[in-house]
């Protein structure tokens, strides 16, 4: 049987430097969402910051750590005309809240939305995931002007398309959709996110990865396999067994990113437990490329802990390609 | 418990004077010493145990002038704990969230000496804020035990003996805050254990804070909680969710939040009057405590002072109403 190379990448989100953290409590205040008045200088030297931490782990597909994000949701809808923001909501079963993003009007995309944290991220290191969301943003906003979830969906993949196409021209080559909601979503949702799909990708040259975790993919499969991405990312923490099942029951012509790490607690893992964790998915999967990772963003952990967790995730798989 | 009808009382903290903000940095600089600081502290507890009075509340705290956060001011002083850092509670809101990393025993005092001091410097009656085992375990690390149950259940047999201290101490009126239960409402048994545990041997008034979360999702059931008060918000949330408890008989006391500590609009005592009376339509007057929403400490003292006053007035005068 021949294995997948095993790469080691991150999610999204990367517990922001301390030191920046404070720059900017102090520069953005408490309450205010979004950037604004921030130093390019200082941002680039925070995310150089956390590439090095990914880097220094061993991780070889990166994230910017999403320093700028205040949550999944807010930092995409406030560049989006027609959004508005409301009151804080528990962000899944985290003790994280984000606010509501409101759809007031028809959403446009009137200027960039993360190209320029890209761009940033991209000067420093090539091999750099851009994250977006499309049909998570719609199902947690609360809809005030579609009336029904396939424009409003649409219209967001419009957006995400747009987008997508600007951040190939500033040289991306992989682009993530972060798709927490899907793992919740109804049988009818699975065949508007393949619409939508197609609409973000129409266009865009790059290697397409459609992200899941907080949960197991049952509901997501078998229709999850026509969804026209490269990587589906699973959630191999909270759902070890069932994705395990899902993928030898349906089989996958995919690459798949693992969660094999918990992102959600200091609690170190077992690198034989991971390593051998590793080589089970990897015997059921046939991509070229088996991608590992923790199976959330970072952001739920201390600073330190965040490198800590990276080198147990890229230890543990360290002799698997040799 | 025998008291006058409509007793006032606050949830816990106070907005800390500015210039003990100021000692705090530095001090945290190195640049005071502990006994300054301590000087400092017993200071601004004097300093809002006056205002509480001023303003007319009948069961008090110190406002909470040492402590720094909910979680990690306890977690500090238990056997057990360490902090690693702060993890982002939303936006540019962190807290220092610890991480439970041996057996967790009962190391040092939580509330005893700022009970005591307490005592020294008003007449009034007190009430002891702690924060409970469930909601201290839910926002800390569980690196430790091998479920959240083991560890909430740990933790509870920690807090039962620092609420015995407190007992033995004098004390007679002790709040559990507990604002997770209510987000985690699939736990629900599992909180309710925790303050059985917590309460067993305690000679003492129990009542249970609760803000976040949906209420109807924890209702009817905290109703059999071991406590005899549930204190819960409602400003904050337009009053809407007094019809979530009328559905059920509330044979509980009701600590009755009036008065929204997320806004710094001074609600008039008529607006106020009326806020209190909606709680009549969940428990009968001699059942209602008045209260705001939540801890005070996010506004400026003057408006903490101005909505305390209005509070009480309110109060005072529904009183004389009911009592003709």
């Amino acid at each position: 049987m021949i294995m997948s190379r095993v790469i080691p990448t991150t999610v999204g989100s990367y517990p922001r430097p301390p030191w920046f953290r404070e720059y900017l409590r102090k520069v953005e205040g408490l309450q205010k969402e979004g950037g604004g008045g921030i130093d390019e200088a200082t941002y680039a030297k925070a995310v150089a910051e956390v590439i090095r931490e990914q880097r220094d782990a061993g991780v070889r597909v990166f994230t910017d750590g999403q320093l700028l994000w205040h949550d999944l949701l807010c930092h995409l809808a406030t560049k989006i005309d027609g959004f508005e923001m409301n009151g804080l909501v528990r962000y899944f079963d985290n003790n994280l809240y984000y606010r509501i993003p409101k759809v007031k009007a028809k959403l446009e995309r009137k200027r960039n939305i993360i190209v320029d944290e890209f761009r940033v991220a991209y000067s420093i290191e090539r091999e750099i995931k851009a994250v977006l969301s499309c049909f998570t943003l719609a199902a947690l906003s609360e809809d005030k002007f579609y009336g029904n979830k396939t424009d409003l969906v649409m219209d967001i993949a419009h957006i995400m398309n747009q987008e997508a196409k600007e951040l190939v021209k500033k040289g991306a080559k992989y682009i993530q959709i972060d798709e927490p909601s899907l793992l919740y979503a109804e049988k009818e949702d699975l065949s508007i996110m393949k619409d939508a799909i197609e609409v973000i990708r129409r266009g865009v040259d790059a290697k397409f990865f459609l992200v899941t975790y907080f949960r197991d993919a049952e509901r997501i499969f078998p229709e999850v396999l026509d969804f026209n991405v490269d990587v589906i990312g699973l959630d191999f923490v909270e759902g070890y067994e069932k994705n395990l099942n899902l993928l030898r029951e349906f089989g996958v012509d995919k690459e798949i990113q693992a969660g094999i790490v918990d992102g959600r607690t200091t609690k170190m893992e077992d690198k034989e437990q991971v390593r051998r964790r590793v080589e089970a998915i990897n015997e059921i999967v046939n991509g070229e490329t088996l991608y590992v990772s923790p199976n959330t963003g970072l952001e739920f952990l201390p600073y330190s802990k965040a490198s800590e967790k990276l080198k147990i995730l890229c230890r543990s798989v360290g002799d698997i390609n040799e | 418990m025998n008291r006058r009808l409509l007793p006032t009382t606050v949830v816990g903290s106070y907005p800390k004077p500015n210039w003990l903000r100021r000692l705090i940095r530095e001090y945290e600089k190195g640049e005071i010493s502990d006994k300054v600081m301590r000087r400092a502290y017993d200071d601004a507890v004097k300093a809002v145990v006056k205002e509480q009075e001023l303003a007319g509340v009948d069961i008090l705290w110190d406002g909470e002038m040492r402590r720094d956060e909910m979680t990690s001011y306890f977690a500090r002083r238990i056997e057990g704990f360490t902090i690693y850092g702060e993890v982002r509670v939303w936006g540019n809101n962190y807290y220092p969230k610890p991480a439970i990393v041996d057996e967790l025993r009962y190391k040092d005092e939580l509330a005893v000496s700022d009970y005591k001091f307490l005592r020294k410097i008003t007449d009034r009656e007190i009430k002891v804020p702690i924060t409970g085992p469930y909601t201290l375990v839910d926002w800390s690390f569980n690196e430790y035990y091998r479920t959240r149950e083991e560890a909430v259940y740990a933790l509870a047999e920690v807090i039962n003996q620092e609420l015995r201290r407190l007992v033995d101490e004098g004390a007679n009126y002790i709040q559990i805050d507990d604002p997770a239960v209510p987000t985690h409402p699939e736990e629900i048994e599992v909180a309710k254990n925790s303050i059985e545990i917590v309460t067993r041997g305690v000679n003492a008034y129990i009542g249970m804070h609760m803000c976040y979360g949906d209420y109807s999702k924890i209702y009817p059931e905290i109703l059999e909680f071991d406590v005899d008060q549930i204190d819960l918000e409602f400003a904050n949330r337009g009053f809407k969710d007094v019809e979530i408890f009328k559905e059920y008989e509330f044979t509980k006391d009701l600590g009755f939040g009036c008065v929204d500590v997320h806004t710094r609009r001074i609600e008039s005592v008529e607006e106020i009057k009326d806020n209190i009376r909606k709680a009549f339509s969940i428990v009968e007057p001699k059942r209602v405590y008045v209260d705001p929403d939540c801890g005070l400490k996010l506004l400026p003292s003057e408006v903490a002072f101005e909505k305390l006053r209005n509070m009480c007035q309110a109060a005072r005068e529904l009183r004389e109403d009911l009592e003709g």
